[in-house]
């Protein structure tokens, strides 16, 4: 893991931008005239697979994020991006593995079901409270797996590394888009016919 | 002897900061990072904590043998008090385990000492009088031992060795995290693992609370995992909608960059601003209306980099277009650009 520097926001910045840019390049490249949907699904697949490059495959969400681009079938160009910004070929993200996890999470979870059911049979209203909050902190996690690109795979503790990252990440996308889009709006109000 | 302890907290902590804990997990010093351009006293309050009970124990319990020494030479604890609050903070990295602990810490001498491999004791040089002699002795031991596994492992959560010991994968860099069971608790290793889980997954949400904005305030895991789930949910929405914002404003898809072209590889800058600007900077009123879609050249960084403009600082502080662009998010002048705007801001 390379040392951050205090202003490594700066150079995350930079890095997006450029590779997002490239990104957008390839895709006028690839195709002249797109509808405004489409051209938002171009802006935002260049800045998620732009941003998930920068991390250069070093989490468990970055290396989700661009197998899912680059193997979604649909999307040819997508490919393309991901492709050259990354540099490298993206293989499909340890699907079997996914599996395996799943499965063995199931028994897992049988298990404890099991064990606990036992153990607080006797034990009276006090723990109720605790284990409700065990499952509201379960379904959370669940929902939290769902919005990681990745999650399902991961456990508690490299999910929320992964979130931790993930926000970052966001944070550094959303800075850079929203200042564009601000300086990209001064400069060349949107035609309203379009919205 | 509290305030022996306190004056000692600092000497380690310039004694840590020279000796960088290897990251733990991933987030951390990209955090620091983070953190530090954010308001981060709070952050920095706990990554302090975090670094320091493993080494405050270390440089407390003395041990003369070891080759590496990272810490300046240790203040050697007289008091069997001051050993029983020195190993309190090292058995804890998160804050909410220390009620539960300081029970336990009374009795951790005579409850667990059996468990614990008693290895030769060397001579000792520091002043342990008083209190019961093999208590202390095989409670050196065991921070002799601990600090030992930590020398090895060089790294910064450690807990204390006991002779069962749960030595865990962690999955990270460490090939063993040694757990120590608390009073009361069972002691088989399947608890200990999950202790250790535990205590790795409250450390972690800790940075996680500091960095969600409003989190710090919220006590109790379910809570922090609302917020965080809600920030995460924002964050992607707004990009959405910030990649519908920038579709909608041009049809070409990569506009700005032919916009930002037409400003570097073109003509005039404009009178309309000062002229002291850095010469990567455009002007609004030379850009607007008429450079929309003249501009088909490809654009590449290099081309960009050659300056066309009369004064140029130097070429550190070159403010290529893209960051310019960056800074450049002040609504209200329209006409007339000045630099402090402008300014880098990344």
């Amino acid at each position: 893991m390379k040392e951050r520097m205090p202003n490594s926001s700066a150079l995350m910045k930079q890095e997006f931008l450029k590779k997002w840019i490239k990104g957008l390049q390839i895709y006028s490249s690839f195709k002249k005239e797109m509808t405004i949907f489409e051209r938002k699904k171009a802006i935002k697949l260049s800045a998620d697979v732009a941003i998930a490059s920068t991390r250069n495959a070093s989490t468990h969400w970055s290396r989700a994020l661009m197998s899912d681009v680059s193997t979604d079938d649909a999307n040819h160009a997508a490919k393309i991006v991901v492709a050259q910004i990354s540099g490298r070929k993206v293989e499909k993200y340890s699907s079997s593995k996914g599996l395996m996890m799943t499965c063995s999470n199931k028994i897992l979870r049988r298990s404890r079901v099991a064990s606990r059911c036992r153990r607080t049979r006797g034990v009276g209203t006090s723990v109720k409270a605790r284990s409700i909050a065990r499952k509201v902190v379960k379904n959370r996690t669940r929902v939290l797996k769902s919005l990681v690109p990745g999650g399902q795979e991961m456990d508690g503790v490299c999910l929320i590394k992964e979130t931790l990252d993930y926000i970052a990440s966001l944070r550094v996308q959303v800075d850079v888009m929203r200042h564009l889009a601000a300086a990209a709006e001064r400069l060349d109000p949107p035609q309203r016919s379009i919205l | 002897m509290e305030p022996k302890v306190e004056a000692t907290q600092p000497q380690f902590r310039s004694g840590i900061s020279g000796a960088n804990p290897v990251e733990m997990g991933l987030g951390f010093d990209e955090i620091h990072g983070l953190i530090s351009a954010a308001p981060g006293t709070g952050g920095s309050s706990f990554t302090a904590l975090l670094e320091l009970p493993p080494p405050q124990a270390v440089e407390l319990l003395v041990k003369e043998d070891f080759p590496v020494k990272p810490m300046p030479p240790p203040i050697f604890p007289s008091n069997i008090a001051l050993i029983d609050r020195a190993s309190k903070f090292s058995v804890f990295a998160s804050a909410d385990n220390s009620p539960e602990s300081t029970n336990i810490l009374s009795a951790s001498s005579s409850m667990k000492l059996d468990l614990v491999k008693q290895e030769p004791l060397e001579s000792d040089s520091h002043p342990n009088s008083s209190s019961p002699a093999v208590s202390n002795q095989s409670l050196k031991s065991n921070k002799r031992k601990e600090r030992e596994k930590k020398v090895k492992e060089s790294n910064k959560k450690s807990k204390k060795v006991v002779a069962n010991e749960a030595s865990e994968d962690s999955g990270e860099k460490l090939p063993y995290v040694h757990v120590r069971a608390r009073r009361g608790q069972a002691t088989d290793s399947h608890s200990l693992a999950e202790r250790a889980r535990r205590e790795k997954i409250n450390a972690r949400m800790k940075l996680l609370q500091e960095l969600v904005p409003g989190c710090n305030k919220i006590s109790g895991t379910a809570m922090v995992l609302d917020e965080i789930i809600n920030h995460v949910q924002a964050l992607q929405r707004q990009v959405e909608f910030l990649s519908m914002r920038l579709a909608a404003v041009n049809p070409r898809i990569d506009f700005n960059l032919d916009a930002l072209l037409a400003g570097e590889g073109g003509s005039s800058i404009d009178n309309s601003y000062p002229g002291t600007f850095a010469p990567s900077i455009w002007s609004e009123g030379q850009i607007n209306g008429s450079r929309q879609h003249q501009y088909q050249q490809p654009w590449h960084f290099e081309g960009l980099h050659q300056p066309s403009w009369g004064r140029e600082e130097d070429t550190s502080n070159f403010i290529t277009p893209e960051t310019s662009l960056l800074s450049y998010d002040s609504p209200a002048n329209s006409a007339s650009l000045h630099s402090s705007h402008l300014k880098m801001e990344l």
